[in-house]
């Protein structure tokens, strides 16, 4: 971790100390005044020369941290505002340290037994799939790693949240429940591992957001024992070409997802499945980068198994592919010298979770991974063309690994 | 399995300043799952709740709300850490909730049949 992380990280921990400290106490907040948090350390260890959240394949990696503080005001029943920040630390793929996730202020128009109708203004999480919106909390997590076929690390910050306004709506009808959220956004793109993938690491300039859309209808019977979703954005920047010695000029990337989500809910089981399609898209960057569209398709399939109390256990099949028409990644290969395996991944996943008590939370997990798809060139030189960075042996990176994490997480 | 003495019977119970007498399953739900805040009168609802694991918790999901408390808690955390939601009040025992909900202006929680007296209101479900 650099120092000004460190910092930013220490800070949050002694904010939640006095935090702790003031709830024990009888200091006084106003009962409508909620403040809540997690704090969770991970460990990450990979075969080969593969890395992910830091030099995980060099005996490990704890480079994997997530602290994060929220707060809520709830002056009336009608107006909300709420504040999360989290430091989160995942090798050279999140190392910014302290920031806000979401802050907003929510007002609902109507509300009665029967729906509830409203508002929200600020940075709001992006209501995408099942897993999105809280994929910081440790504890609403299905595994250590949410499926990155969908939900991948190193586009993080975009994916979370987005700063906009947003409308929500909430039927409870006697056949269930629809929710519906819609939301006009600029997006974050300020990920390490977003910004690199896109640049290569070699261009200057960065990309910002523009507006952008995103939203999401959920059907949920019987309180949630079996739920529909379909959600979608679309995602749109600008590059800002700075000078450098190549010329690009001010192109434009739209992003766009589209995620089926299912799941069904027993007492002892649970199952769950997502399937997303995504397009991606660069255009006028000028003669020196030609334009580029690509549709790329992921889906996963998860079993997770309450087998005793304070017990879980998860088995999931994950599968993601960058090109559709592409599957192999051998086209890919041949037009741009990238290794063919960078363009997909399939992840078998087996996961253990022991809630010790309500605030404790162990895991450990591991995966068997065939392709590089979800790892970041960031942190893999060998995931980039040779001819522009010649790789050496100890860059080499494997098409089939494994990777098994453990983690340990606190909540309050 | 441990063997388990047959529960206690849950009922619904609110502070007696609570505008109502009766709530539909649909309202009792969406009262417990944090997603409906304040009573018809516009006042706010307190909830109060027993641990995850209680058997009165437990019995009272799955009879009274027809959901498992590992989605109530699912609704909650959703709820709390994505900022769209609040979480409900956490008691210890039957008796702590008696006491928070008979002094707790707009409180609702549940208490084992024998357990009620005169300091709360009970709810009926209909």
């Amino acid at each position: 971790m650099d120092t000004p992380s460190r910092q930013a990280c220490t800070g949050l921990v002694v904010l939640l100390v006095l935090t702790l400290s003031a709830q024990s106490r009888a200091f006084e907040l106003p009962e409508s005044v909620q403040i809540h948090g997690f704090l969770s350390q991970g460990y990450i260890s990979t075969s080969g020369s593969n890395n992910f959240f830091g030099e995980s394949s060099d005996g490990g990696s704890w480079d994997y941290r997530e602290i994060g503080i929220n707060g809520s005001w709830r002056p009336t029943p009608k107006l909300q505002f709420s504040m999360q920040v989290v430091g989160r630390d995942a090798g050279k793929t999140d190392n910014d340290g302290v920031r806000i996730d979401y802050g907003f202020a929510d007002y609902s128009f109507i509300s009665d037994a029967d729906r509830l109708w409203g508002a929200r203004v600020g940075r709001i999480t992006n209501p995408l799939g099942f897993y999105n919106e809280t994929r910081d909390m440790p504890f609403t997590r299905p595994s250590i790693l949410l499926p990155q076929g969908i939900y991948f690390d190193i586009n993080r910050n975009l994916a979370l949240s987005a700063d906009g306004v947003q409308i929500y709506g909430e039927e409870r009808t006697s056949i269930g429940d629809f929710y519906f959220q819609a939301g006009a956004v600029q997006p974050r793109t300020d990920d390490p591992a977003f910004q690199d993938s896109f640049t290569g690491g070699i261009l200057p300039g960065k990309l910002d957001g523009r507006l952008s859309w995103v939203g999401r209808a959920l059907y949920e019977r019987d309180g949630g024992r079996i739920r529909l979703a379909v959600s979608g954005g679309v995602f749109r920047g600008k590059y800002d070409p700075k000078q450098g010695q190549i010329d690009l000029e001010d192109g434009r990337f739209r992003f766009a997802p589209l995620v089926f989500s299912a799941q069904y809910n027993a007492e002892k089981w649970s199952l769950t499945s997502e399937f997303a399609r995504r397009t991606g898209e660069f255009r006028d960057f000028g003669p020196f980068l030609s334009d580029d569209k690509a549709t790329g398709q992921s889906f996963y399939i998860q079993g997770t198994y309450r087998f005793a109390p304070k017990w879980e256990a998860v088995l999931r099949y994950d599968e993601l592919r960058w090109d559709k028409d592409d599957r192999n990644g051998k086209g890919w290969e041949a037009a741009t010298g990238f290794p063919a395996h960078t363009r997909y991944a399939k992840d078998w996943t087996v996961g253990l979770r022991w809630d010790i008590t309500p605030r404790i939370m162990l895991r450990a997990e591991y995966h068997r991974v065939k392709g590089t798809g979800w790892l970041a060139a960031l942190e893999n030189p060998g995931m980039r063309p040779t001819p522009i960075l010649p790789s050496t042996l100890e860059d080499d990176i494997d098409e089939d690994w494994n990777l098994f994490a453990l983690l340990a997480s606190f909540r309050f | 399995m441990v063997p388990r003495l047959p529960l206690a019977e849950e009922l619904v119970v609110a502070n007696p300043s609570a505008p109502v007498d009766a709530l539909s399953p649909t309202a009792l739900r969406a009262i417990f799952s944090m997603r409906l805040r304040s009573w018809p009168d516009g006042s706010p609802v307190r909830v109060f709740v027993l641990p995850d694991d209680a058997p009165g918790h437990v019995q009272f999901a799955k009879q009274l709300l027809s959901i498992f408390p590992h989605q109530l808690r699912r609704a909650w955390d959703r709820g709390v850490y994505s900022g769209t939601g609040q979480a409900p009040n956490l008691v210890k025992s039957d008796a702590a909730m008696r006491a928070a909900v008979a002094n707790t202006n707009g409180a609702i929680g549940y208490l084992p049949r024998e357990m009620v007296d005169a300091s709360v209101r009970v709810i009926e479900v209909e």
